[in-house]
């Protein structure tokens, strides 16, 4: 019995042994962008589905993966600062795009502001619509989710229009902060709260419940911006995919999702 | 669920975590169990840190020792040519330092359960301290042992605060398990989130079911 005990622990050290050693002989490719076959891509969670699509664009054109590595654009600011290996970092704003330039983590010569995001008003099904953003104060919206405007420029864009509407000290002790956009859109769409601020992007296609837009002169414009953050093999590849975004079909792309594209 | 490589890199993580939490932490178990000394309450406070402190802040704080402008950070660099940060290497720190805790507590109760007569025994036969452990304090405490060391292999597992901050979440090199099913729920991938809490779950219930027959059976 303390023999057969024995044999399993030395058995289960061995297996978590082997499985650590593959750990670290895996951990050698770890720079997958290195060897060119593949970029990560560092983009701001509005962005998921236009880039998605573009990725496939990108793939198809150069034989290249996209790996992507979605957050608020904050939190992604702060992980290419301290170093993560990110190819390409797509803020939703351009002065956080800058502040990586200015820590010296980005090639200011890639800067590019390729579109502009739109916020809607999102409710899901079974709750009347507001048709505009004054409607909010309506108690039948008991909680209304924003995104964090410390760390997510959405965030700060829906803090920005609740104000010009006047209306931001009547409704902030119902507002939930997401993390970021994207888990805003679950807070909304789980109904825990009532409706959302959300960007038009990832509502546009959202068959659950209605959007509405909000004006965009109630807020600061939201500039999606990106950035070759590679200095490496990734660079190249980078610089493309953000030739790609601009490209007609890039365009095109954007504009689907609710984006303003800028013009040349 | 369409993709293993999160589940294969959460099993790759956490089996480091356990064998360096392990090692560490039973070590220091027996360091705090026997040992009297100064400053034994300040590092019994120090390893319980990470079980008490949000996992973001003990993130925050791995990001400031390992990253890009720290000491450590830089010598893993010159070493290894790259950052630490946002590696897996940088996953395993943060549930190795996550699973510590549970390993040091567990195992601790157990040194201290074993008869000091016993103990008492082997050194009246002339056997000096370390012999004593390992003949008699260390195998008496086996289950104890065991169980604190499953308790951390499931904790290194499931850890989600910590490792996105100090690893980031990128598909196919760093995104654990966890992290996997927490980006699946932003992207409004429900199946894939459903299939990764369930597996989650269930491996987190049968090390729990694992510990408590060490730990009740006696030997």
């Amino acid at each position: 019995m303390g023999g057969s005990r024995r044999t399993a622990i030395a058995l289960l050290v061995a297996v978590l042994c082997i499985v650590a050693s593959c750990a670290s002989a895996q951990d050698g490719d770890g720079q997958a962008s290195a060897d060119g076959t593949e970029i990560t891509v560092a983009a701001a969670s509005d962005l998921r589905p236009a880039f998605e699509e573009l990725a496939e664009v990108f793939t198809a054109d150069t034989g290249i993966d996209v790996t992507f590595s979605f957050g608020s654009s904050g939190l992604l600011r702060e992980q290419v600062i301290n170093g993560a290996p990110f190819d390409l970092y797509a803020s939703a704003n351009s002065e956080y795009v800058d502040a990586v330039i200015e820590a010296g983590a980005a090639d200011p010569a890639t800067r590019m502001h390729y579109a502009t995001g739109r916020v809607a008003l999102w409710s899901s099904e079974g709750i009347e619509p507001p048709t505009q953003i004054e409607d909010l104060v309506d108690p039948r919206f008991e909680h209304i989710a924003i995104a964090n405007p410390t760390h997510a420029p959405y965030g700060v864009a829906a803090e920005q229009a609740l104000r010009s509407a006047g209306i931001y000290d009547q409704i902030e002790d119902r507002l939930i902060l997401g993390e970021n956009i994207a888990d805003t859109h679950r807070i909304a769409e789980s109904g825990n709260a009532q409706v959302g601020i959300i960007a038009l992007s990832l509502v546009i296609d959202d068959d659950d419940g209605e959007h509405v837009l909000i004006p965009a002169e109630l807020h600061e414009p939201i500039t999606q911006t990106m950035v070759v953050t590679g200095s490496g093999t990734g660079a190249e590849p980078a610089a493309e995919f953000i030739a790609i975004a601009r490209s007609a079909e890039g365009r095109a792309i954007f504009e689907r999702y609710g984006f303003e594209v800028p013009d040349e | 669920m369409s993709d293993w490589a999160p589940l294969w890199l959460s099993f790759q993580v956490a089996s480091v975590a356990t064998l360096a939490a392990g090692a560490a932490g039973v070590a220091i178990a027996y360091l705090l169990a026997k040992g009297r000394f100064r400053g034994r309450g300040l590092l019994e406070a120090i390893v319980t840190l990470p079980i008490v402190l949000p996992p973001t802040v003990l993130g925050y704080y791995l990001l400031t020792t390992l990253g890009t402008n720290s000491p450590i950070g830089q010598g893993w660099e010159s070493l290894f040519g790259r950052p630490l940060v946002f590696t897996p290497a940088a996953a395993m720190v943060a549930a190795s330092i996550s699973a510590l805790p549970f390993v040091v507590r567990t195992a601790r109760a157990a040194i201290e359960d074993v008869d000091p007569r016993l103990e008492q025994v082997a050194r009246v036969a002339g056997h000096p301290e370390w012999r004593v452990a390992g003949l008699v304090t260390l195998p008496m405490a086996r289950r104890g042992l065991t169980a604190g060391i499953a308790l951390g292999f499931a904790r290194a597992l499931g850890d989600f605060g910590a490792t996105v901050m100090v690893a980031g979440n990128i598909p196919g090199r760093t995104q654990t398990m966890p992290i996997a099913v927490y980006d699946a729920v932003q992207a409004g991938d429900d199946a894939t989130a459903r299939a990764g809490s369930l597996l989650l779950a269930a491996v987190a219930v049968v090390v729990l079911l694992a510990v408590t027959q060490f730990s009740t059976r006696r030997a």
